[in-house]
């Protein structure tokens, strides 16, 4: 009959809690999570790709590394700014995510790993 | 993240920008000082100031290795390292080098260094045990205190933000040439973007480069996995395959008469005619896996990696030598890194260096001055400071004036400290770090004005005395050192006074400041107005 005050009844749900402590701290977590895919992500995916390209550049194998190795920070520091560019979380971490393991596959394929 | 590309930018370029700037500012400020890292070691030894560089520097250098080998065959057979060490330029003394015995567990026991008047060939006063300009080399990349490794990522990760702080800085700025041109007195936080402005767009070349090269001379640790995945055997593959001279060789017991060293000598300058050698050094001398290996100077090439020879040490034959013509990609990744260490620069070129360097630390220290200023400003008159607030004042306050009078007392150190004491190289190192953390207990009671001015009147104080102390404790004074033309030494006590200068007109401005508080809220109000008007 009578309507209960449901936000008052402290939850014992450790899930409940920390979703509701998600929700009063969304600001914070958003920027957490933009940092974390700018500098984790950008990592991961810097990584693969120059050791992807490392393997593709038509030049002398020591010369592919290097010239790789000379563009990783121009690529991470790409990366980092684009993830703060783009709004929305989602599509920087689906990027990220698929173009590393896009780049990732083709190394295996590459190398035979499979 | 925000509504438009220019606001995402500029509230990353705000917090990316201040997350580090006080590392940042250590490593700015360390590693303009290791451009002239050679000639503050020189000012660290007194005994080497008299000693100035026989003009025919590079015709002596056969006759000092021959003599170098035959005194460490005498003093040091039993060795496991033998160095001669060549006078350059920019380090006068010649050294004859051998490594102390090693402790239990120690790959490298450290050297025993023994240094010579290399006109006279005498022996010199031997200097006292300091780490001079290395000190704050090593302190611009591996910090201190902290394992190595952990610290070059730390440096790393500064490096990166500061990269990205940068182009995030290029892109919300709009009138980028306008802005090289204008500065506004005593305007509030406006004068501070002002001087940021100015001190970033003047050296932004010099900003990226740095950065960017920085970030490249660690690049095998940060990202090893391009030569991981092209190599089957790893990083080690990558180096054996670039660098031919990267010969591995078991040490043995096995005793065996060092060769014949006229004999590698005609080798070398048959190979290199006109060579300007730095280091001879021998591996295992007097075994039977002795190998010698020779380098010599890259000059003003914008080169890194040293022209290098490894000998045979027990017959003398020549086992590898570096590569004398690079491919294109070779000559890019080297040029990289040497743009950055700087070792290429003639005294002028030097001097820019450090210019465009001492211009990086005044932008990261306006750049975190102006954050604290703009929400003071932003502040209601009943409103508190907020603890981050007041941490980002501490740690500004700690930071810009704790760092120079750091470096002051490290310098004051190694001149008053007893030259006999043991680990005087630590103490030294002590000194700076003591000094330091008592600027910064005193910045955690307060961070006002008033403090900033104290701190100003210390650091102009300590300023001084370097050059005073310097004058009093040893045979030399600027007056001399001008007199005799010794530009090097000159050079460093006039930037003390110089800094002391600044230091002076620092503090006479704060208490301009401080005497008329009403004339100082009034401009900031007039500066809130004008902040109100560019947004509109």
């Amino acid at each position: 009959m009578y309507a209960q005050p449901v936000n008052k009844v402290p939850t014992r749900n450790p899930l409940i809690k920390l979703k509701m402590a998600c929700k009063a701290n969304v600001y914070a977590l958003c920027v957490v999570s933009r940092f974390s895919a700018a500098i984790v992500g950008g990592y991961i995916f810097t990584a693969v790709f120059t050791s992807l390209l490392s393997l593709i550049l038509p030049l002398k194998k020591s010369d592919a590394v290097l010239l790789s190795i000379s563009l990783t920070i121009f690529v991470y520091s790409c990366v980092f700014i684009w993830a703060f560019a783009v709004k929305s979380l989602k599509t920087i971490w689906i990027t990220i995510l698929l173009t590393s393991s896009a780049c990732g596959l083709s190394i295996a394929l590459l190398k035979d790993w499979l | 993240m925000k509504e438009s590309f220019f606001r995402s930018m500029t509230w990353m370029h705000t917090w990316v920008g201040l997350l580090v700037c006080w590392l940042l500012y250590l490593v700015f400020f360390a590693g303009t000082i290791s451009f002239f890292r050679d000639e503050v070691t020189l000012w660290n030894q007194p005994a080497l100031h008299s000693l100035q560089a026989p003009q025919e520097r590079i015709a002596l250098q056969r006759e000092q290795i021959i003599a170098g080998v035959d005194y460490l065959k005498a003093t040091a057979p039993e060795s496991g390292r033998w160095g001669i060490y060549l006078p350059t330029e920019r380090e006068p003394q010649l050294n004859y080098a051998f490594e102390k015995p090693r402790p239990e567990g120690r790959r490298f026991g450290g050297w025993q260094d023994y240094y010579i008047n290399p006109k006279t060939g005498e022996s010199l006063q031997q200097p006292r045990e300091t780490k001079g300009g290395n000190f704050f080399y090593r302190l611009h990349f591996d910090l201190h205190y902290i394992d190595v490794r952990t610290a070059r990522w730390i440096v790393c990760f500064a490096s990166l933000f500061m990269l990205v702080a940068l182009i995030s800085g290029v892109v919300i700025h709009k009138r980028i040439f306008k802005d090289m041109f204008s500065f506004r007195k005593n305007k509030g936080s406006r004068s501070w973007l002002d001087g940021h402005n100015v001190s970033s767009v003047l050296a932004l070349p010099f900003h990226i480069m740095i950065t960017y090269t920085g970030l490249i001379t660690l690049i095998f640790m940060l990202f090893p996995y391009p030569a991981m995945t092209a190599y089957d055997d790893g990083i080690r593959g990558f180096f054996n395959d670039v660098t031919p001279t990267n010969v591995r060789t078991k040490s043995s017991d096995v005793p065996a008469p060092l060769t014949a060293i006229d004999n590698v000598l005609d080798q070398i300058y048959t190979n290199w005619p006109n060579a300007d050698l730095t280091r001879f050094s021998i591996k295992d001398p007097n075994k039977a896996s002795a190998t010698i290996t020779v380098r010599a100077s890259t000059g003003t090439l914008v080169r890194d990696q040293t022209p290098t020879m490894l000998f045979n040490g027990v017959d003398g034959s020549l086992i590898a030598k570096s590569v004398d013509e690079y491919s294109s990609t070779e000559v890019f990744y080297d040029s990289l890194t040497a743009l950055h260490t700087g070792r290429l620069a003639n005294p002028l070129l030097r001097w820019l260096y450090f210019l465009c360097g001492v211009a990086g630390c005044i932008m990261i220290a306006t750049g975190c001055i102006m954050w604290a200023k703009r929400i003071r400003e932003r502040m209601k008159k009943d409103q508190k400071a907020s603890f981050g607030l007041k941490l980002v004042e501490g740690l500004n306050l700690a930071t810009l004036m704790g760092l120079p009078l750091a470096t002051c007392a490290f310098f004051i150190a190694n001149r008053l400290l007893p030259v006999g004491i043991t680990q005087r190289a630590d103490k030294e190192i002590l000194a700076f770090f003591i000094t330091w953390l008592a600027v910064a207990l005193f910045s955690l009671f307060k961070r006002a004005k008033m403090q900033w001015y104290l701190l100003a009147w210390v650091n102009a104080v300590a300023c001084v005395s370097v050059p005073l102390i310097n004058a009093l404790t040893t045979k030399g004074s600027i007056v001399s050192y001008l007199l005799n033309s010794q530009w090097a030494l000159f050079s460093f006590d006039l930037v003390c006074l110089v800094c002391a200068l600044l230091f002076v007109l620092q503090a006479k401005k704060l208490r301009t400041q401080l005497n008329s508080p009403a004339a100082n809220t009034r401009s900031n109000r007039v500066n809130k107005n004008s902040l109100v008007e560019q947004k509109g």
